[in-house]
């Protein structure tokens, strides 16, 4: 039994990224595919999304051409090949405020976001330092600050402190503080919806870019190996790793890293017309497949 | 392609479209925590004296600045962005009053997301120290 139909779905790729920015310690070593993805969490009558990817007027075009981004295609036409509208989504949980996970709030505009305050609070604070500290500025678009705004205004951005429990059934917040960023979190969907759940996927944004960084390079001897990039510390890196994955039971591939172009060899999966991908990790009962 | 005087215009006026930023970035910031309703967001945050002492240095910049016809465009968006996050300034030192502030600030920040779309050099997100956007293509 599944609570919730759970997909992946890319939105626009880079496809010759770096392997040295994903997974430290890769110097030299070539690119991957860096797939951007968002998720749709869709059942007990919900329908949610963990990140909202960027805006394409605002960055597209310096994406495309500077640092070669490829194939955005909006949420209207990325969630249409499985039915749902924009508008449809009622709730939000943004893992952390970088542009290409936070920028697209406006396509949204039923939906009530959840964000860790120290996200805020934090990099509110990082830019009051002189400019020699602007670093721990990188990613942040001021645009999405103001939009922020504009959501705490409408009641629509509920700002969370720690860890919260089925924020939705079966849906918890857990805060990963001082790790890729200030106030980062992943959402654990427990999709048997029981307490000790066998059944979990855990979303973990940029906390892990692949799988490399959740059981290292050899699976039969696996290791945590820390991201490319953390604000905060490589130590909080790898224990939330070991949080994630000890919480779904030791099995690395129910920590979905949205980064990672192998999901598509776990899960199934279809390529759409526009050339992007959509990964099917569950579906709850009675739904209909979205990619066979 | 932008000939020899205007790539000098954007090296010295790199920095102050960043300081402007950056105003409206703490302004913003502000705006966010105080609608938000976080403890932080008070309105005699000393980022508030902060962000008026860097918009002093980037507004006297900007006065210097000798942009080129090719240039002129970018000039004259950075020049209303100062004026309207002046406004917003001025308005977040009486009180922290979100409308009252974002007007302009929004206003302000929509000439320099201009300023850095009508010539290169400037940009709105340091992609290059972003990490899912920092791959420059060769």
């Amino acid at each position: 039994m599944s609570a919730y139909s759970l997909w992946v779905m890319e939105y626009a790729a880079v496809p010759n990224y770096p392997q040295s920015g994903l997974i430290y310690g890769m110097h030299n070593q070539g690119t991957r595919k860096l797939p951007y993805c968002y998720v749709v969490i869709q059942g007990q009558g919900q329908l949610a999304m963990v990140d909202v990817g960027y805006n394409h007027k605002a960055h597209g075009e310096v994406l495309a051409n500077t640092y070669g981004v490829r194939g955005w295609h909006s949420p209207r036409e990325v969630l249409g090949e499985i039915g749902i509208q924009p508008e449809d989504i009622s709730t939000i949980f943004i893992t952390h405020a970088h542009f290409d996970h936070m920028g697209n709030i406006e396509d949204f505009p039923n939906a009530k976001f959840y964000l860790q305050e120290r996200e805020l609070s934090k990099m509110v604070w990082s830019m009051s330092l002189e400019r020699r500290f602007r670093w721990l500025m990188l990613g942040i678009d001021p645009a999405d600050i103001m939009r922020a705004v504009d959501l705490a205004r409408q009641g629509r951005l509920v700002c969370v402190d720690g860890d919260r429990e089925n924020v939705l059934p079966g849906v918890d917040l857990h805060a990963a503080f001082d790790t890729h960023t200030w106030g980062s979190m992943y959402v654990t969907v427990r999709n048997d919806l029981s307490a000790n759940s066998q059944r979990s996927f855990v979303f973990c944004g940029d906390l892990a870019y692949g799988y490399e960084n959740l059981r290292g390079h050899d699976p039969n001897d696996p290791e945590y190996i820390p991201i490319g990039l953390a604000t905060g510390s490589q130590f909080n890196v790898i224990m939330t790793a070991e949080a994630m994955v000890k919480s779904v039971g030791g099995d690395v591939h129910r920590v979905i890293p949205p980064h990672e172009e192998r999901l598509k060899d776990l899960f199934p999966s279809r390529i759409t017309k526009a050339g992007l991908r959509i990964t099917e990790l569950a579906l709850a009962d009675g739904q209909k497949s979205q990619v066979y | 392609m932008v000939d020899d005087a205007t790539a000098t215009y954007i090296l010295e006026n790199q920095r102050c479209f960043e300081d402007l930023k950056q105003v409206a970035s703490q302004l913003a910031g502000l705006l966010v925590l105080a609608a938000a309703g976080s403890k932080e967001g008070v309105p005699d945050h000393p980022m508030i004296d902060a962000a008026g002492t860097l918009f002093r240095e980037a507004n006297d910049a900007l006065r210097r600045a000798r942009p080129t016809e090719r240039a002129r465009p970018h000039h004259e968006h950075l020049l209303r962005a100062a004026a309207s996050i002046a406004v917003a300034l001025k308005e977040a030192g009486v009180a922290l009053i979100v409308d009252r502030v974002l007007i302009p600030l929004r206003a302000g920040y929509s000439e320099l997301e201009r300023a850095a779309d009508s010539l290169p050099g400037f940009e709105k997100v340091a992609y290059e120290r972003a990490c899912c956007g920092g791959a420059r293509v060769q």
